[in-house]
């Protein structure tokens, strides 16, 4: 299924996977594209995306679930949706990708961003570079990717720097900031705290001396070991210095943190949690710090604290999943008022991008957002269906906004899965590889063709 | 044509030479007649203007641009090297005809510095371009071996070790009852990313080519953090022997901590009696005013409420609220009452009003539950009340001031705990300000520290002095902790952290080598054979000059060796995947390169279709690859004709711990009650009648049938698990086997299954699928390995097959090049970029025939004819490994039936497909070995001579010498191939002899300063 040549062609581009993340070398178009990728827990219902102005033949023919796309302006949008309406020409749901390769039940994982079965979360599991990172690749920043989470253990929220779903590498677990004030600490350091950017940039000063001095004694190919340790000193600390240049356009746009977020925020409630991440997710992407986010909005295990109607409960989403309700109120009620929750995140951010200007236009022309389940369709899912919500600007390479978009079921010709939707944007945006992730076995044991991006998504 | 090139060629030599007299320097391009003829004689033919093979063109050699001109000069100096050039077919230069030729191309490149020869001879992947009969002849054995002076980058085997032993992390299993430490389990508290991977490839990863990149050094930045963080924070707080000096900087600072802790604690919990003592009746109107927080009443509704685990705060909330009530309850009190005397409690005290809302809504709906937790997790025991005890005079009285300098009116309880606070913290700042930076003895002797525990050695003097002036600048900008935490980012950054170095040193012999030191030794043989720095005795020996022989060597080896005390996980992912244990007592790399020589394990992340597996495959493939570990182990340890029995053994662990007398006894627990109920009417049993056999019951226990407790009762149901057992036992006993393999009837139900040797649960029994063996028709055997049939050797196991094949067919290509490259020395270029390495999907004919058609033409098939033949004779097994002698020819169109979604273990799931004939017919060639090259039937035949030959018994030995060196062999190393292989004869097959005579070898115990080609 792989040939030699596209092999070799996205190989090389893979190859970098450890290498330093450069700087944005000036691209053709200008501005870099951005890509947030928003991850919920608990999966996304395909009948929840569903317009509720659908005509009949619609509604059946997406009960059948029978490919079929709808432009959205006709339509309305269901009511969890609204917090986004204003954005309805840069909206795109897409309904019908599986993630069967992926891990599906209650938890994913790393293996939702890279369409393989990660072992219950083993690092040796991570077969491959996560999307984002990917994309990342293709859009080298400072930070070079971002990733940050809201997931606790059910009773509090995880703080401080902590284990991370995306995957820089091979058997390799990148990490993520866990609460607001950390995430804003550490992205914004070189203007918040210029000491300690100091004290790191006078220790690689000593230890690139230290490397030369011993370099000096040595030649050939063991010269050549000590010469990249230094080169590799030498990078960071030129990424140091870029990040001190940038700390006017830092400052500039620096979020406004409020102390209830101060020592990991254990009493902020989990939408003050949510705003403020928004700032700073918003505010690294604006800084240039980073042209990718990956954000876990929510995981089973994140407490929801202080939502509208249920100030007082404590709930635990996994509970709503089996159908608990709190305070008299159902669970799905209560489900719903978390993604209504998410879509006014969803709509800050994209409100904050269109009203930074760039070029000729405004930060969100160059910008997709995505907003998925990390497991599939429902809270045990299987993953024969996993609902995209996407938000993409004008100058996307992405044919899509304003339609709803329903794609051949699982395992049925011309079925998609997440792989498909990862190698169209890796090829839209630059990388040719043939099909990124593994394949869905059921499409394959059928012997349908599964390779390659969605065609009809590539601007022509 | 011939004429008017060699008139070219030479007029532009003797041009060049003659503005030659008066230049210093070397010219830049010179071609001497005699190079000039051999190029004619043997190269120009196919190479000049009009006939450019494969686009080379030499008649215009000197007229190129340099650049230009070294790329073609590297092509040629590698054609040449290798032998690729001139093709075979054609007129082949003298032995000295090619040197001569090589080195007037060497000197060329040398020039400009412009070889990239050297540097690929250097790579994995070029190891097989010495030749092997050279190698092995005697001609070349009186070179003098050696390796050069090198840093080796750490492995990612060594990083975890490095780390773990640094931060004392320990991680324990119970290993045949006992509890053991274990090496290779690197679920640390701290957050580290492993930098350091190998390449996935099979064969030899470890290599000393690689070098630290900007990607690993970033990511050590971020590990050196959060090691340094944990270093002094966790453990040196734990123990105080971790690290003294630093433990000694931070006195004043801990002592300070630990006043303020004891006062903070004090006023936690007892501020209510200190300010009435203090204030008296004040203290009432000091109080702000209380005012109870509006909570939102629950809804009556049918919704299903959450249960209690998933509605109460948290642990840290619950013990909270238990003291408050327990302090507050009044007899006669309704819950509504409590309620808000707590409320008010907390309101005082200053909590986050959320916090408070939260605790409300959690006692006013679950107030019942609640009770019942109090009771049944004995809260009243486990938080007794706190009895007030003041603090010592002279701390109350401070207490008492601070109180009284910072309390106001309506200041709530918290403010007025964290306004003190914040006055004695100052103070204390001050004081330690005051006081000066730590004495520089106190700092050297935390460098010594910090040597010992980074480096495993003692700084120099001079290290000392510049340490002691780093680590004051670091000191006076960022405090005592943030210093000392920068000084080790510091010295984990360094090259001596992340390389292993082995230099030579003393007087260099007279073939200009030297002796590795003791030191660098000592982590040479201790890496050579674990991913752990020198044990105690061997870091002794080179501490105390007895490491410095042949003999000190050998006797450090052979202790190692046979060294039975420390246990390894072989691979975390494994032990992942069904609990299945994966441990070793043996020198882990031992094993390790003969797992990654084979690759089996690289079956782990090929993505395959349970449906077409017919069963459980994720669950059985972590105890496939367990077990081909353990069959790996068990030649090991007998270390009799390691190769040979590896590569023809009939005997494999199937479903088996490694444990025979464990494996024997679950077996025969199940044919002991088979035997006992088979004739009694157990299918119609009811409760009475399964009392009549009480006694039995009891002794034997099945899953399920407690005899105590045998009514039915919601999902338990004993006489539903009896019989289900029964039907599941009597499917594998009742045509007569000798034996049942011990699982319960449902695998994953694993309490009365048999264990694994870490004492979990021993599942996925359909393992036995790979082998085509039925559950149900098995006679299992209690002590392994066994004979299974229709297998020979590690290249039938089905790991290995599946390793090599693709994802839903079998791949003889990528089967015959491991053959070629690992057994036979053999070399297979690169695939040319102009092809398309696709067979063509065609569901009418079989796979072979479909590779045939588009690799036996001319063109592919010089490459594909020394990997097909030998991967032919593996299509009688398929892409599982499963023996075949029909191929199914999987495609909708050919299903015949279709098998069932979802059954017991022992049924087969596949759906059915129209079939035809295998063809396992292959050849054998390259053996060196007239009486073995030729053609085979099937791979059991092929993998009967390949263990036979001397040349796959010396391929296996060279492929031991890269793993064990970390490099490539060279012609110098001759000598130390030949007598490894001897070694290996001469002991019968000795894998440890093999080791101890590459590890005693001079490649291994000499270094030269600089590397010469």
């Amino acid at each position: 299924m792989f040939n030699r040549r596209n092999f070799l062609k996205t190989s090389a581009l893979g190859a970098g996977s450890l290498v330093l993340p450069g700087f944005s070398a000036p691209l053709a178009g200008g501005a870099p594209k951005r890509f947030v990728f928003i991850r919920k827990s608990n999966g996304i219902r395909p009948n929840e995306v569903t317009p509720p102005t659908f005509t009949e033949e619609q509604k059946n023919l997406d009960k059948k679930k029978e490919a079929f796309e709808v432009d959205l302006d006709r339509h309305e949008l269901p009511a969890w949706l609204q917090p986004i309406a204003r954005h309805k020409a840069n909206l795109s749901i897409l309904q019908g990708l599986s993630c069967k390769m992926s891990e599906n039940g209650h938890w994913s994982y790393s293996s939702v961003m890279g369409a393989f079965k990660s072992g219950r979360n083993s690092l040796s599991g991570i077969k491959r570079t996560t999307i984002d990172f990917e994309m990342a690749k293709l859009f080298p920043s400072p930070f070079g990717h971002v990733e940050l989470s809201l997931t606790g253990n059910y009773s509090t929220f995880r703080t401080g720097i902590v284990s991370g779903y995306s995957a820089p590498g091979p058997h390799q677990r990148n990490y993520c900031y866990a609460d607001p004030r950390t995430a804003y600490n550490e992205l914004f350091k070189s203007v918040l705290n210029p000491d300690a950017v100091d004290s790191d940039n006078a220790m690689l000063e000593f230890l690139e001396g230290e490397e030369s001095l011993k370099a000096d004694l040595i030649q050939g190919y063991e010269k050549l070991k000590l010469s990249n340790h230094i080169e590799s000193i030498d990078s960071i600390r030129a990424r140091n210095k870029k990040l001190e240049k940038m700390s006017g356009t830092i400052a500039r746009h620096l979020p406004k943190i409020a102390p209830i977020h101060d020592n990991g925020g254990p009493n902020a409630s989990t939408p003050e949690k949510q705003k403020a991440m928004t700032d700073i997710l918003t505010a690294a992407l604006i800084t240039g710090l980073t042209n990718v986010v990956t954000y876990t909005i929510d995981e089973l295990s994140t407490p929801i604290k202080g939502i509208k109607g249920n100030e007082g409960d404590h709930i635990s989403i996994h509970e709503l999943g089996h159908n608990g309700g709190y305070s008299g109120v159902p669970a799905d009620q209560i489900r719903e008022k978390i993604r209504v929750g998410h879509m006014e995140q969803v709509n800050a951010i994209v409100e904050k991008l269109k009203a930074t200007p760039e070029g000729n236009g405004t930060m969100f022309d160059n910008t997709v957002v995505m907003y998925f389940p990390e497991n599939g369709e429902g809270h045990h899912s299987h993953g024969t269906e996993a609902p995209f919500i996407i938000l993409s600007g004008e100058k996307s390479n992405l044919d899509m906004a304003g339609r709803y978009i329903r794609l051949p079921y699982h395992a049925t010709a011309g079925h998609k899965t997440i792989g498909n939707w990862y190698t169209t944007l890796l090829n839209a945006y630059g990388n040719p590889i043939e099909h990124y992730g593994d394949f869905d076995i059921e499409t394959a044991r059928k012997k349908i063709d599964q390779t390659g991006a969605i065609k009809q998504f590539m601007r022509a | 044509m011939i004429f008017s090139h060699r008139k070219n060629l030479l007029t532009f030599c003797l041009g060049f030479l003659a503005s030659g007299p008066g230049l210093s320097a070397a010219p830049e391009f010179s071609l001497t007649p005699r190079t000039t003829d051999l190029i004619e004689n043997y190269c120009i033919d196919c190479h000049e203007d009009g006939s450019s093979k494969g686009g080379i063109r030499l008649d215009n050699l000197p007229g190129l641009s340099l650049d230009a001109r070294l790329d073609l000069l590297n092509k040629m100096q590698e054609q040449l090297h290798f032998e690729e050039m001139p093709p075979r077919k054609k007129d082949q230069p003298a032995e000295e005809e090619r040197a001569e030729l090589i080195s007037w191309i060497s000197r060329e490149l040398g020039k400009h510095n412009a070889s990239k020869l050297e540097d690929k001879l250097r790579m994995p992947d070029y190891g097989n371009y010495v030749n092997h009969d050279k190698l092995f002849s005697g001609e070349y054995a009186h070179l003098k071996p050696f390796t050069p002076d090198r840093r080796w980058l750490i492995s990612e085997f060594i990083f975890d070790a490095k780390f773990n032993k640094l931060l004392n992390h320990k991680p324990f299993q119970t290993i045949d009852g006992k509890r053991e430490f274990v090496i290779g389990e690197n679920n640390r508290r701290v957050n580290l990313t492993n930098p350091f991977l190998l390449p996935t490839n099979t064969g030899v990863r470890y290599y000393d080519t690689a070098t630290l990149n900007g990607g690993h050094l970033l990511t050590m930045l971020t590990n050196a953090k959060n090691a340094a963080a944990y270093m002094t924070g966790h453990l040196a707080a734990r123990d105080r022997n971790y690290l003294p000096s630093f433990n000694a900087i931070m006195a004043e600072e801990d002592r300070h901590n630990s006043i303020l802790e004891s006062r903070k604690r004090f006023l936690d919990n007892f501020i209510e009696p200190v300010l009435l003592e203090l204030y008296g009746k004040k203290h009432q109107s000091l109080l702000p005013e209380f005012k109870q927080l509006s909570v939102t009443e629950a809804a009556e509704t049918e919704t299903k409420k959450a249960p209690f685990h998933a509605a109460n705060p948290g642990k840290e909330e619950l013990v909270i609220i238990f003291r408050s009530m327990r302090r507050l309850e009044k007899e006669g009190d309704t819950d509504a009452q409590l309620i808000t005397r707590c409320e008010r409690e907390w309101f005082y005290f200053g909590h986050n009003e959320r916090k408070i809302q939260a605790r409300v809504t959690f006692l006013r709906n679950y107030m019942e539950e609640w009770r019942q937790q109090i009771e049944q997790h004995k809260y009243d025991e486990r938080n007794r009340r706190f009895d007030y005890k003041p603090l010592p005079e002279s701390e109350m009285h401070i207490v008492g001031t601070t109180i009284r300098k910072h309390r106001k009116k309506g200041d709530r309880y918290q403010t007025i705990i964290e306004k003190c606070m914040t006055d004695w913290r100052q103070g204390f700042k001050q004081e330690r300000k005051e006081a000066g930076p730590p004495a520089p003895e106190l700092v050297a002797k935390l460098i010594e520290e910090l040597f010992a525990k980074i480096y495993e050695r003692k700084p120099t003097a001079k290290e000392i002095a510049k340490y002691q002036a780093l680590t004051g600048n670091y000191l006076t900008s960022l405090g005592n902790l943030k210093g000392v935490q920068k000084l080790i980012q510091t010295l984990i950054l360094q090259s001596e952290f992340v390389y292993r170095n082995e230099f030579g040193s003393g007087e260099p012999d007279e073939h200009g080598r030297r002796m590795l030191t003791p030191r660098d030794a000592s982590y040479a043989i201790s890496y050579a054979l674990t991913d752990s720095s020198p044990d105690e005795e061997l870091a002794k020996a080179a501490a105390e000059g007895r490491l410095n022989s042949r003999e000190d060597y050998a006797r450090q080896v052979i202790r190692l060796l046979k060294k039975r005390d420390q246990f390894y996980v072989i691979d975390e992912a494994v032990q992942r995947l069904n609990e299945t244990a994966s441990i070793t007592d043996l020198p882990i790399r031992n094993l390790r390169f003969f797992r990654e020589f084979f690759g089996y394990q690289k079956m782990l992340p090929i993505f395959k279709d349970r449906k077409r597996f017919g069963g459980d495959y994720d669950g059985s493939k972590g105890r496939l690859v367990g077990e081909a570990d353990r069959l790996v182990e068990h030649f090991l340890k007998k270390d009799r004709n390691v190769f040979e029995e590896l590569l023809t053994t009939e005997k494999f662990y199937v479903y088996h711990s490694g444990d025979n007398g464990h494996m024997t006894a679950a077996s025969d627990r199940i044919r002991r009650i088979h035997e006992y109920f088979k004739d009694k009417d157990w299918q119609n049993f009811e409760k009475e009648d399964l009392l009549e056999h009480k006694e039995f019951l009891a002794e034997v226990k099945m899953r399920g049938v407690n005899v105590d407790e045998l009514e039915k009762k919601g999902r338990r149901n004993p006489i539903r698990e009896f019989k289900r057992a029964l039907t599941s036992f009597a499917i594998r006993l009742d045509e007569g086997e000798t034996g049942a393999a011990p699982y319960v009837s449902f695998p994953a139900h694993g309490k009365y299954n048999a264990d694994t040797r870490t004492g979990r649960r021993l599942q996925s029994p359909e393992v036995a699928k790979f082998y085509n063996i039925q559950l149900d028709k098995w006679n299992y055997p209690g002590v392994q390995p066994a004979k299974v049939e229709h297998r020979k050797g590690m290249l039938t196991h089905p790991a290995w097959l599946i390793a090599h094949a693709q994802n839903t067919e079998t791949d003889p290509v990528k089967r015959g090049k491991w053959i070629r490259e690992k057994l036979l020395a053999g070399t297979i270029p690169d695939i040319p970029i102009t092809v398309e390495a696709q067979i063509p999907e065609d569901h009418t004919r079989t796979l072979r025939h479909r590779l045939a058609g588009v690799t036996e033409e001319k063109y592919c098939w010089r490459c594909h004819q020394r990997m097909n033949p030998l991967g032919y004779a593996f299509e009688m097994f398929d892409d599982f490994g499963r023996f075949r002698t029909e191929e199914a020819l999987e495609h909708p169109d050919n299903l015949i039936k279709k098998g069932p979604d979802k059954a017991e273990p022992h049924v087969d799931l596949r759906d059915t497909y129209k079939t035809l004939p295998v063809n396992s017919k292959g050849s054998l060639e390259g053996t060196g070995d007239d009486k073995l090259d030729g053609e085979v039937a099937n791979a059991l035949e092929l993998a009967d001579r390949l263990a036979r030959s001397t040349r796959v018994r010396q391929s296996i030995i060279r492929h031991a010498f890269r793993f064990y060196m970390g490099r490539n062999e060279r012609l110098t190393d001759s000598k130390t191939l030949i007598d490894a292989d001897n070694a290996y004869v001469q002991s019968g097959g000795s894998f440890n002899a093999v080791v101890l005579s590459l590890l005693t070898s001079d490649s291994f115990l000499y270094r030269k300063a600089k590397p010469t080609s």
